[in-house]
């Protein structure tokens, strides 16, 4: 005991004692300090980004085909959509996932992409006409609906005149007539008094005419790539308990509808003007940033002053003379003509930008449809099926949703939510309701029997012709009264709003399933033994874990891991060079020291401990200033949270900030590192010390 | 040489040569030494540089081994001996007294001289304590055992030395120009010092000296040149015999 107090001692006495001893410290702080640090901020960004992966839509382990040509990649991968195969039926595969006492729940799962037109505003207006003849012809006619009818008709007449306007302007501008002497004539029709004066006679007529001839002049609406999850709604939202329904309501059980993701909704679907001034006040508040010095800013405000037909055109007559009011009173101006007073209003700076933002929504918000999708609207959905024919299927929009935390990202809103049966319809597979159909249209078409692969064949090409894929504008037509008599048709009325059984749900194609477990900790183990039961099952099946599951994103956290491992190695290595240099010079430093202790009597092992304990103490006293350092950091940081700049980041921070903890096994992990690497490097110094001669103990100072 | 000689010889040296090789060149040190020391003695080894004293030391001390010829140190053969039982002998049997003192500059006093009784393992903490400061009382340095050796003169050192290569009781206490870098005054004292201490505790003494008035203190003073033995002379013939060789 009492030579190792002395080792101790000595060892301590030393630290301070040599110019050497401090920068070898001085690495190892910074190591330990790196170590801590770095580990605990990346696996705070992995449990993070994990919890965003697993908690949205990947749960802990995906379950596909193993005939699948590509790997699962619920995000998308580089190539589009992967080619998966699909699970034949879900209903089989879910009893035998959930047999392992590890799995909690399993979620069917297929996602896709398509292509969905957002609607412009004269589609807009004039379905809602159309619906409230609809109604008068249902109903009869009240006064109220009569006001409503004449309100919306003086509406869209306005609109018309509007887009003479611009028509007439845009020919001057670009010189000569840009457009069909058709589109022409109709329009100059449709702003005749002689049309709105016959229009009670005929309304059905008049709206055709409008919606067909004057409604596609305006190229106002977005195609727009929507990717999509199929899945059963119910498990969803029971699994991922961080889905939250923001606007709507959720999708009744066992009916077909869609959930979108919010902030699809608010990117794509929201008035364009509202949209640039929430990215302004969202720039300005989270990241400090001024109109007068961020380009991006500057474009948002330009383009808000210019672009302000879209809020013109939603307004009818009554509305348009409220607006223009409320701007004179807001702006304090005459002005009479609501463009100008809107440019007027839309040139904000930083000093007036939150008034502006509040008076735009307190003051003309009301006015407005601020979303050109309305919940309980219904969505014409424009899929490739997997054999390459276009397929289009109606959903109704019950809400939209977004996961806790995870608003702003992009990514956690790049899926939108989708009941099974469309999924499947827009996938290309024969479900239930489609054989039926397609039973009927054998009938109909005198076809006695067919082969699968005929019937596919017959149920697409027909298909294709139909209305089935009718363009996804004319959406707002498909559910006219116009094509009653129409099976197929009517079909898909009721489709809307036939409720299925959890069976019919589950009984069919799903593209994977989303596991998620009791102990996530035993992730590996339930992997390998759901693989093993899958293969003495006879089932192919390929078991990934959710990293792998989310495709590129989950490579994404396993590059940046691996860069920061490699930093790490490589810093340690520079450090295990410089630290063996240094110990070297120590030694020989102490050579005279060393040899007069082997003179006097100590042992080459006393030597060796002596050495490896200084080094230890060396370690041992400066990793802990680095831990504590580093653990400092860390309760800084994790108080305060590092704000997620820029909202990719928000997914991989699971939220605006991250709120980085340091574990136990980060300190740990730091400590044998830093004792490692000062243990290592100091082996061969220690060796050449236990070979000093005790004849060094003779030699004189000089 | 008869038995019953040998016996109560400390150290017994018998046509020992050690050759150094500097390059490809070799470098006689000692070319064939007897030398016979008893237990008590008080011996001085004389000789001008480079006349083989420190080598001969280092020999006795085992801290070196000799090219032929044999060394007997306490009975024992060295070249026979391991390295582990070589340093068992210096740290059992021999003290060693170096001449720029050799403290370990970050342990105390105390510590300095509590090191051989450490690596012996022999005695427990209050033992070791009281050993120590038994050892300091006799150096004088008894009210400084907590100072660091940085803190003391040069004489205070090198009596501190002198009570660290004496703390384990050995039998033979060996001193390479032990006064060298020290004043004159003070280099008299270590004489004194050591003088006392192989009268009182029968310790044998054996330094390598090339200063007249140190030498006199001596048994017997053993005079090398060119790597032979010389002479083994007294204290006074040795005076002289400098006195002579000086003039």
């Amino acid at each position: 005991m009492g030579q190792l107090r002395l080792l101790l001692q000595v060892a301590f006495r030393n630290l301070f004692s040599s110019k050497i001893n401090l920068l070898i410290g001085g690495i190892i702080f910074f190591g330990t300090l790196l170590v801590v640090v770095g580990g605990a901020l990346m696996d705070s960004m992995d449990s993070a980004m994990s919890r965003s992966i697993i908690g949205s839509v990947a749960g802990h382990i995906q379950v596909y085909s193993d005939e699948s040509k590509d790997p699962l990649a619920l995000y998308g991968s580089m190539s589009g959509e992967p080619d998966l195969a699909a699970l034949d039926d879900f209903s089989q595969l879910r009893p035998f996932l959930e047999k392992h006492p590890n799995v909690k729940t399993v979620v069917p799962l297929g996602t896709s992409g398509a292509i969905v037109t957002s609607g412009n505003t004269v589609d807009m207006t004039l379905s809602n006409l159309r619906a409230l003849y609809k109604k008068r012809d249902e109903a009869g006619e009240t006064p109220e609906l009569r006001e409503s009818i004449d309100s919306v008709k003086g509406h869209v007449r306005q609109m018309v005149e509007l887009m003479a306007d611009q028509t007439a302007r845009s020919e001057q501008e670009l010189g000569g007539a840009q457009k069909e002497p058709a589109e022409v004539e109709a329009l100059a029709r449709a702003r005749t008094d002689a049309f709105w004066d016959t229009f009670e006679e005929a309304p059905y007529s008049a709206l055709e005419l409008l919606e067909n001839r004057i409604a596609p002049q305006i190229p106002d609406g977005d195609m727009l790539e929507l990717r999509y999850a199929g899945t059963d709604l119910d498990a969803f939202q029971r699994t991922f308990d961080r889905m939250e329904i923001v606007d709507g309501q959720p999708v009744p059980t066992g009916q077909r509808g869609m959930l979108l993701s919010k902030f699809f909704y608010e990117e794509f679907l929201k008035m364009k003007s509202a949209l640039r001034l929430d990215h302004i006040k969202q720039e300005r508040d989270l990241n400090q940033k001024t109109i007068a010095t961020d380009p991006d800013l500057q474009r948002w405000v330009k383009e808000n002053q210019t672009q302000t037909r879209e809020i013109i055109f939603q307004l009818d007559p009554v509305k348009t003379r409220k607006m223009v009011e409320r701007l004179q009173k807001l702006l304090g101006s005459q002005e009479p003509a609501l463009d100008k007073l809107l440019t007027q209003f839309f040139t904000t700076d930083d000093a007036n930008f939150d008034t502006r933002y509040a008076q735009f929504y307190s003051e003309l918000a009301p006015l407005l449809e601020l979303y050109r999708l309305r919940m309980g609207d219904v969505l014409t959905i424009t899929a490739f099926t997997r054999t390459g024919y276009m397929q289009s299927v109606n959903v109704k929009v019950y809400g939209t949703y977004q996961f806790k935390g995870l608003e702003k990202s992009a990514m956690a809103g790049a899926l939108s939510l989708m009941d099974l049966m469309s999924f499947r319809d827009l996938y290309g597979y024969l479900t239930a309701d489609k054989k039926a159909e397609l039973a009927e249209i054998q009938k109909q078409s005198g076809l006695e029997t067919l082969s699968r692969d005929e019937a596919e064949e017959a149920l697409f090409g027909e298909a294709s012709d139909n209305e089935l894929v009718a363009e996804a504008t004319s959406s707002d037509v498909d559910d006219q009264a116009a094509f009653t008599g129409d099976q197929g048709a009517l079909t898909r009325e009721n489709l809307l709003q036939r409720v299925y059984t959890q069976q019919e749900i589950e009984q069919g194609v799903a593209l994977s399933a989303a596991v998620m477990l009791k102990d996530p900790e035993l992730l590996e183990q339930t992997m390998v033994e759901l693989r093993q039961a899958a293969k003495d099952a006879g089932l192919k099946l390929r078991v990934v874990s959710w990293q792998e599951a989310a495709g590129i994103i989950g490579q994404f956290v396993l590059l940046g891991k691996l860069v920061l491992y490699f930093a790490v190695f490589i810093i340690f290595v520079v450090a295990l060079v410089i630290i063996n240099n240094a110990m070297m010079m120590a030694t020989m430093q102490r050579v005279r020291e060393v040899g007069t202790m082997r003179a006097i009597g100590a042992q080459r092992s006393f030597i060796l401990g002596m050495v490896l304990v200084e080094t230890l103490v060396l370690g041992l006293v400066f990793g802990s200033a680095g831990s504590l350092v580093g653990s400092g950091i860390m309760a800084l940081l994790n108080s305060a949270g590092i704000p997620a700049g820029n909202e990719a980041l928000y997914f991989f921070f699971s939220g605006p900030r991250l709120f980085p903890t340091l574990s136990a096994s980060n300190l740990v992990a730091a400590f044998v590192i830093v004792l490692g690497v000062s243990a290592i490097s100091t082996l061969y110094p220690a060796f050449l010390a236990t070979r000093v001669s005790p004849l060094q103990a003779m030699q004189t100072d000089e | 040489m008869n038995p019953t000689a040998s016996q109560s010889s400390i150290v017994s040296i018998t046509n020992v040569t050690k050759d150094y090789t500097l390059g490809k060149v070799v470098v006689p040190a000692l070319r064939g030494v007897d030398l016979e020391v008893h237990a008590g003695e008080f011996i001085s080894i004389a000789g001008p540089s480079g006349s083989g004293k420190t080598t001969l030391l280092n020999l006795i001390g085992c801290v070196d081994t000799a090219t032929g010829g044999v060394v007997r140190v306490a009975g024992q053969d060295t070249k026979q001996l391991t390295e582990r039982q070589l340093t068992n002998l210096r740290l059992n049997t021999i003290g060693f007294i170096f001449q720029s003192f050799n403290l370990v500059q970050v342990l105390s006093v105390f510590q300095n001289v509590e090191f051989p009784l450490l690596l012996q393992r022999k005695l427990d903490k209050a033992q070791r304590r009281e050993r120590v400061m038994q050892l300091l009382e006799q150096v004088g340095l008894a009210n400084h055992a907590k100072h660091r050796p940085n803190e003391l003169s040069g004489g205070q050192r090198q009596r501190v030395a002198v009570a660290r290569a004496l703390v384990t009781r050995p039998q033979l206490v060996l001193a390479d120009e032990p006064t060298a870098n020290l004043d004159s005054v003070t280099g008299q004292n270590i004489i004194d010092l050591m003088k006392e201490l192989n009268q009182k505790e029968g310790t044998t003494f054996i330094f390598s000296t090339h200063d007249a008035k140190v030498m006199s203190h001596a048994n017997a003073v053993v005079r090398l040149a060119d790597g032979k033995f010389l002479d083994r002379i007294s204290a006074a013939e040795a005076s002289r015999a400098m006195a002579a060789g000086d003039h």
